[in-house]
């Protein structure tokens, strides 16, 4: 029986460190509603939410009981199986990136090397991208499932507005690629670890990269799909309870996995800034710690993104889709011609 | 890895390619035409990498082809797809049998 | 049967059954819908045979661009709930003949030529495929490569013109 000659204590580190993660992902998601509310309030000078525990800490608790008590409609004229589909798919595809990020150093515990990343294959940020461009399939499966033209033109928005702005996307890592000379995000993030943050190589790619992900994510000023004024509500407007819970979940998952992305990719990963991790030798604390690091950082990028939400109009269809060709796709490719110039040179 | 029998991979790939040809045969929506093309080149992608994988694998001429296969078929699928929009713009359909002025 | 046989009769069942679903199915939305997933079945293929490369390339450009555009240009000229005209029972009946012969006659060929693996281990990684995509020399690909890229660029402006609305004449 060869099934038998697995692995079995690899097989439960990884389904632990699945657990986890997601666990982690949800949570932070969670909170991240209750951020927002809080950073809305204090942009606006008002208090936010403050009724349900001390700071109003359980009121993302009974957000989620409130939707899940919600009725659950499903549209007569609607698709039913592509209406439940779309929301998964949207889900998931939020959390799958997470399975490629190095969430830490490798800990040293019960006389195992576990190394906090459920993944390391060798095309993790090919990998990356190619989730990210599945991303789209849920705003366009639930907005064709609803059979309601509101949620069609929002599909359509948001679908032209991911593929315009993967593009830039994709052009700002290929510079970030020229640099490290490697596709592994563990590679990455040795290098930063040991190095400089590639920040400091690609201050444009990044100012690029950081642009796109506020598009691919649907934020604000980039939240044409869901622009309320002229489309009611958006691609989820025929939703309600857990299902209209699902697609506004996935969109703080996003934005945290972004924000972590981000820092993977450009702000050195799970590195501690200013401290040597070598230094302290093999203790367990030095992974935790590193973890911790990793989540400041996306919570910092996740902050920055409401900062931007409640600060910044939306803008109009033409000047977004203006924005991403004529301005981001030359400047990603100027971006790549120099650094390419410059690694020739350096070599 | 070496379980499984080359030729069952064959047999997938075939297989995959006649039911694209099944598609391409009954359809006559271009949309479905253009997906049952797509069905048939990602048989013939899988069978140049299996060719590479297990006959040739001191060489990577099969993944090549894959990729560009790949490339090309974004460039077809991108002009099938303007055709489709202006077809529709003229003949508000995209049923391949009510483009017929060419035919006499 | 080890845990790999298992998941690639898994994996081949789920990209048949989902090609024969996209290709039968009359409702254009769910078509599309099936062959995205029996591509992505086809790149957890490739998974399977370790070649994650191909894998991440078949992802990024089939699911994330390919069937995207598909979509798109079903929102663009389709009606949501319109299904599409039975095809006529004779032509279904010599489709489905032909394509069973053809099966059939291909089954023949492959099983009479019996493929065998080599047995060696297949090498390649993405420094090796860059480098030989890119080298001017005796196995290089640095034509296709540059005549490929050229052709990109002449869909991309024919795709352009040919979509492009003509400006209207009068004012």
């Amino acid at each position: 029986m060869h099934l038998l000659a697995i692995d079995w204590f690899l097989l439960i580190e990884k389904a632990i460190l699945i657990l986890l993660i997601v666990t982690v992902c949800l949570v932070t998601a969670m909170y991240a509603t209750w951020g927002e509310r809080k950073v809305a309030a204090i942009i606006q000078d008002r208090r936010g939410p403050n009724r349900a525990g001390p700071f109003g800490l359980f009121q993302p608790l009974a957000d989620g009981l409130k939707l899940f008590m919600k009725e659950e409609i499903i549209p007569n004229a609607s698709v039913k199986f592509l209406f439940v589909l779309g929301p998964g798919i949207a889900m998931v595809t939020a959390l799958m990136t997470s399975a490629v990020i190095p969430w830490g150093g490798t800990i040293h515990i019960f006389g195992r090397d576990i190394a906090l990343q459920i993944a390391d294959i060798n095309v993790g940020i090919l990998f990356v991208f190619a989730i990210v461009s599945m991303g789209v399939y849920g705003i366009m499966i639930g907005g064709w499932a609803s059979n309601n033209k509101f949620s069609l033109l929002a599909a359509i928005r948001g679908a032209s507005q991911m593929i315009s702005y993967e593009l830039p996307m994709g052009l700002a890592l290929i510079s970030l690629l020229m640099v490290t000379g490697s596709v592994r995000l563990g590679v990455f993030v040795d290098q930063q670890v040991n190095g400089v943050w590639n920040v400091v190589y690609q201050p444009l790619g990044f100012f690029i990269f950081f642009i796109c992900a506020l598009a691919e994510c649907n934020r604000t000023p980039f939240d044409l799909p869901e622009a309320e004024n002229e489309l009611n509500f958006g691609y989820h407007q025929e939703y309600s309870s857990m299902k209209l819970g699902f697609y506004l979940f996935a969109e703080y998952i996003n934005m945290f996995i972004s924000g972590v992305v981000m820092s993977t990719l450009y702000f050195g990963g799970y590195d501690i800034p200013f401290v040597n991790e070598a230094a302290f030798g093999d203790v367990w604390w030095i992974g935790a710690l590193e973890f911790l690091a990793l989540m400041a950082k996306g919570l910092i990028f996740v902050f920055i993104f409401m900062w931007i939400r409640w600060t910044i109009p939306r803008f109009r269809y033409d000047q977004l889709m203006d924005l991403g060709w004529k301005k981001l796709v030359p400047l990603a490719l100027l971006n790549m011609l120099i650094t390419a110039v410059v690694v020739l040179w350096r070599n | 890895m070496s379980e499984i029998p080359v030729t069952h991979i064959l047999f997938v790939s075939t297989a995959l390619f006649f039911i694209g040809m099944y598609g391409l045969f009954t359809r006559r929506n271009m949309i479905t035409m253009l997906m049952a093309i797509e069905l048939i080149l990602n048989s013939v992608n899988i069978n140049f990498v299996v060719f590479n994988k297990y006959l040739y694998p001191e060489k990577l001429d099969g993944l090549f082809f894959t990729i560009f296969i790949i490339t090309i078929a974004a460039a077809e699928a991108a002009v099938a797809i303007a055709i489709i929009i202006n077809l529709y713009r003229s003949h508000h359909s995209i049923d391949v049998e009510d483009a017929t002025e060419m035919k006499y | 049967m080890s845990a790999s046989q298992i998941i690639f009769y898994l994996i081949s069942a789920f990209i048949l059954g989902c090609g024969i679903l996209a290709m039968t199915t009359r409702k254009i939305f769910r078509s599309a819908i099936w062959l995205l997933f029996s591509l992505v079945g086809v790149a957890a293929l490739y998974f399977w045979m370790q070649v994650e490369f191909i894998a991440a390339v078949q992802i990024v450009v089939y699911v994330g661009g390919i069937v995207v555009l598909i979509i798109f240009s079903i929102f663009l000229t389709q009606q949501s709930g319109k299904e599409m005209p039975k095809p006529p029972l004779g032509r279904n009946i010599a489709a489905v003949l032909a394509v069973l012969f053809g099966f059939a006659l291909t089954f023949l060929l492959i099983n009479k030529y019996g493929f065998t693996d080599q047995g060696k281990a297949f090498d390649w990684s993405v420094n090796k495929i860059g480098t030989q995509m890119l080298n001017t020399g005796e196995q290089g690909f640095a034509l296709p490569f540059e005549v490929v890229s050229i052709l990109l660029l002449a869909a991309m402006v024919g795709c352009i013109v040919i979509a492009m609305r003509s400006k209207p004449e009068e004012k």
